[in-house]
């Protein structure tokens, strides 16, 4: 029998066939990310999903816990209830005719600014100025 | 490799590949052969249609106060079908419910799919229930209706049922644009019924209603009404404040009354409005329809005398008599001393047909168009079946029911120079930002003169005359001009069907100032104990509530304060110089005596020096006062000249020369202000006897 040494023999790569596989490899690697992506953008969807209805349920709370304060306002506002307090707790009476006078005086902006608290001289002492003039004092 | 080894290994492959076909075959059976089956599977299980209720409109008063808020709450309900022991359940719910365990239990077997189990829980009991985690048992929110004011103008608002339907007031009459449409909401939920997404379907949110009403003259109508009640012991009663310029309904208070977040548990007579619904014969209130129509035909004066015949007299076969017998009597006197004989007189000069069109053009025997539900139109019969005795009858107030809010309209037609408002309640409505339009058959309508604006003014100035002179000085207001007519009718006695002597209907309704009128207001008090006059109980709530309206308006007074009341107004307060002589004022009153104390006068400086340190008050000068003249005997020429350069605007009613004025001379009123002259010849003024 006669041996045939081909160990000489190289396989070699055709540059075509390595650029083919380059691309396959790409392309697949390019689907795969498509579709993890896919699949991650669906399921952030889905969590985004869940905090949005986290959060319409807050609002919904914060809606309801408005409408109750309001309501609470409205009626501690009562005029039936401020009239008990008025004569009961504090011990005041109707005035007479004449004793109201209704004055034409600044807004109630102009009074806020001028009762504005500024930075009290002694730390933890809070004191209300004269005004915005005079209110160094 | 041997080639066992790869005849293993290409086993393996085979059977890898085998398997990853069969993977995929069944992805591709999945997805393309059952894909409707399992989506429309995977919709059952995460999709939910969730019922949306509309948010019920809010009802606010004409300061945008709320007088009626909706809030959503919890209502349980169960599908009866997914509870393994319905006793059980029933228990369970019954303790925290409070409910007999018999009754949760016939709900709970009524239904297999839904049955309500309790509606608008307290959020606590909620709680407690959603804390049990009864397995069948769910919750819905619902929109609860609640009265923030409680018994706060109940009859205007109004009151829903459980299911948010409008059942009285407000609330029923615009039931349709304030309910708002439910809609729908496609939710999507995980195993553990957690959403995480929704598809909205757009709700319809109710309109809000503003209403004409202020809530502090409410109060202080139904104050005074209610102290009125506990004074005189009425069965029921009824205050109204109108502005008379446009109709407006500052305040309608109702006695008794009822708390609307709890409507169930008053009696149906307490949920009646009586302001629009009540019938009544008005009384001697009702005369001044009958002078209106005769001064608006010329066929008297207010200086004219008529006989009263010493209080009786006979029309057609039947004596009528006067409250107390009257001689002989000016037009203004009979109004002002409600003479029966004397309105009797007039009417009948006046003839029953001309009489009933003014009666119809004040219009009473209709609906005064009101926009609340259930107003009476009045009984008021054709001409053609009036009586001999009619035209006398509904002269003095009799054989004629009114309602209050139609007297109201009448009273301020005149004092707004004959021009009639529709009275009404509602301002506006709102859905947002966008004003809708009113209400359907209630829109607004352009206001009938039924009077000459010199009529009107005649008028006013003879129901000055009631305040001042006659049966209403009860009436009479510290620091503006005023002018009204009382009224006491009979009721009729169901047991004898004839005029009961004991039940009665006492009323006053007047407005104020008297130039240029800011409130129109009708007292009404239904069969009062002991006192029953309208001039003795219903006289003084009008001044009361007149009082605190006119100066909760801030309407400039024209007449001055009483000087003990200025003295009580300025105590306190840190007076000017120029004020020093106020401190000679002794108050005349044994009531203020007793208001400013004692041993005030010994206190007096210590306790200003004290209030002017803790709480100064400022003094202020009344804000563009004009002192009026004395324009007695003047002509009409010299009359305006002196007006105009003041700055005021006269109004002249007859002719010849000055006979009096109103406001008097003396007293202040702001620039732009009416002042009304009435002229006529002094050698008229005894004017003429009429049999």
């Amino acid at each position: 029998m006669k041996r045939i040494d081909n160990s000489r023999l190289v396989c070699v790569l055709a540059p075509s066939r390595l650029r083919d596989l380059a691309r396959w490899a790409g392309l697949g690697t390019l689907c795969l990310c498509v579709a993890l992506s896919y699949v991650w953008q669906h399921f952030h969807c889905i969590q985004l999903g869940y905090e949005l209805e986290d959060l319409k349920a807050r609002q919904a709370q914060a809606l309801v816990l408005n409408s109750e304060l309001r309501l609470e306002i409205a009626g501690m506002r009562n005029p039936g209830r401020l009239d008990q307090i008025a004569r009961v707790q504090l011990g005041l009476t109707q005035p007479v005719p004449g004793q109201v006078e209704f004055v034409n005086g600044p807004s109630g902006a102009e009074v806020a600014a001028y009762r504005i608290p500024r930075t009290p001289a002694v730390p933890g002492q809070a004191r209300l100025l004269d005004g915005p003039s005079g209110g160094s004092q | 490799m041997d080639q066992a080894l790869r005849r293993r290994l290409l086993i393996v492959a085979i059977l890898v590949a085998a398997w990853v076909a069969a993977v995929l075959l069944r992805l591709a059976y999945l997805q393309l052969v059952c894909y409707q089956e399992y989506l429309a599977r995977a919709q059952r299980q995460q999709q939910h249609v969730v019922e949306v209720a509309p948010k019920r409109g809010e009802i606010y008063d004409r300061n945008m106060h709320p007088l009626a808020m909706s809030i959503p709450v919890d209502s349980c309900f169960a599908v009866p079908s997914e509870i393994a022991d319905q006793d059980l359940a029933a228990r369970l719910l019954s303790g925290v419910l409070g409910i007999p365990r018999e009754a949760i239990a016939a709900r709970l077997a009524s239904s297999r799919s839904f049955a309500w189990v309790a509606r608008k829980l307290p959020p606590e009991k909620a709680q407690a229930i959603a804390a049990l985690n009864l397995k069948g048992i769910y919750f819905q929110k619902e929109s609860q209706r609640f009265y923030p004011k409680r018994e706060l103008a109940a009859h205007v608002i109004g009151y829903v049922d459980i299911d948010g339907n409008g059942l009285g007031g407000i609330e029923y009459e615009l039931d349709s644009q304030i309910h708002g449409k439910p809609g729908r909401m496609l939710v999507l939920e995980d195993a553990r019924r957690r959403w995480f997404a929704r598809t909205d379907q757009t709700v319809d949110a109710g309109a809000n209603a503003v209403l004409t009403l202020d809530e502090k003259i409410q109060y202080i109508a139904e104050k005074e009404l209610l102290a009125a009640i506990e004074g005189t012991h009425a069965l029921a009663g009824t205050v109204v404040v109108e502005n008379p310029n446009d109709g407006e309904i500052y305040a309608m208070a109702n006695w008794p009354r009822f708390n609307p977040n709890a409507a169930g548990d008053s009696p149906a007579e307490a949920r009646i409005d009586r302001a629009i619904s009540a019938l009544c014969e008005p009384g001697s209130t009702f005369k001044l329809i009958t002078l209106s129509a005769a001064f608006e035909e010329r066929i008297t004066r207010p200086e004219e005398v008529f006989d009263c015949q010493n209080g009786a007299v006979y029309i057609a076969g039947h004596r009528i008599r006067d409250h107390r017998p009257f001689g002989l009597l000016t037009v203004a006197g009979i109004l002002a001393h409600s003479s029966d004989v004397g309105a009797i007189k007039i009417a009948l000069r006046l003839g029953a047909p001309k009489f009933y069109e003014y009666i119809r053009a004040f219009g009473f025997g209709a609906p005064s168009g009101v926009d609340l539900p259930g107003e009476s139109k009045g009984l008021l019969r054709p001409l053609e079946n009036w009586t001999p005795i009619s035209v006398g009858s509904i002269a003095m107030g009799q054989e004629i029911g009114v309602t209050p809010i139609q007297l109201l309209s009448a009273v301020s037609a005149i004092a707004d120079g004959g021009l009639l408002y529709r009275p009404h309640v509602v301002k506006e409505l709102r859905r947002g930002s966008q004003f809708l339009a009113p209400a359907g058959a209630r829109a607004a309508s352009e206001p009938r003169q039924v009077l000459r604006p010199q009529t009107a003014a005649t008028l006013r100035h003879l129901m000055e005359g009631v305040i001042l002179d006659g049966t209403g000085k009860l009436a009479r207001l510290d620091g503006w001009t005023a002018a009204g007519k009382t009224g006491t009718a009979q009721k009729i006695d169901p047991t004898t069907g004839r005029y009961s002597r004991t039940q009665l209907i006492a009323s006053f309704t007047g407005f104020a100032p008297l130039n240029q009128p800011a409130v129109a207001i009708i007292v009404s008090l239904d069969s009062p104990v002991g006192l029953h006059e309208g001039g003795q109980v219903a006289a003084p709530v009008f001044k009361r509530v007149a009082e605190q309206v006119l100066a909760y308006l801030d309407v400039p007074r024209d007449v001055p304060l009483k000087l003990q009341l200025q003295r009580a107004a300025l105590r306190g307060r840190a007076v000017d110089p120029g004020t020093e002589e106020l401190e000679d004022f002794t108050p005349a009153d044994p009531e203020t005596e007793a208001l400013l104390g004692k041993d005030e006068t010994a206190t007096r400086g210590s306790v200003e020096q004290t209030e002017s340190v803790s709480a100064p008050t400022v003094a202020v000068a009344e804000e563009g006062g004009v002192p009026i003249p004395a324009l007695t005997g003047k002509t009409m020429r010299e009359v305006t000249e002196e007006c105009l350069r003041l700055g005021l605007e006269p109004v002249l009613v007859g002719t010849g020369v000055a006979l009096d004025q109103t406001p008097a001379a003396g007293a202040g009123m702001r620039r732009g202000s009416k002042i009304t002259v009435r002229f006529g010849s002094p050698a008229r003024g005894g004017g003429r006897a009429h049999q």
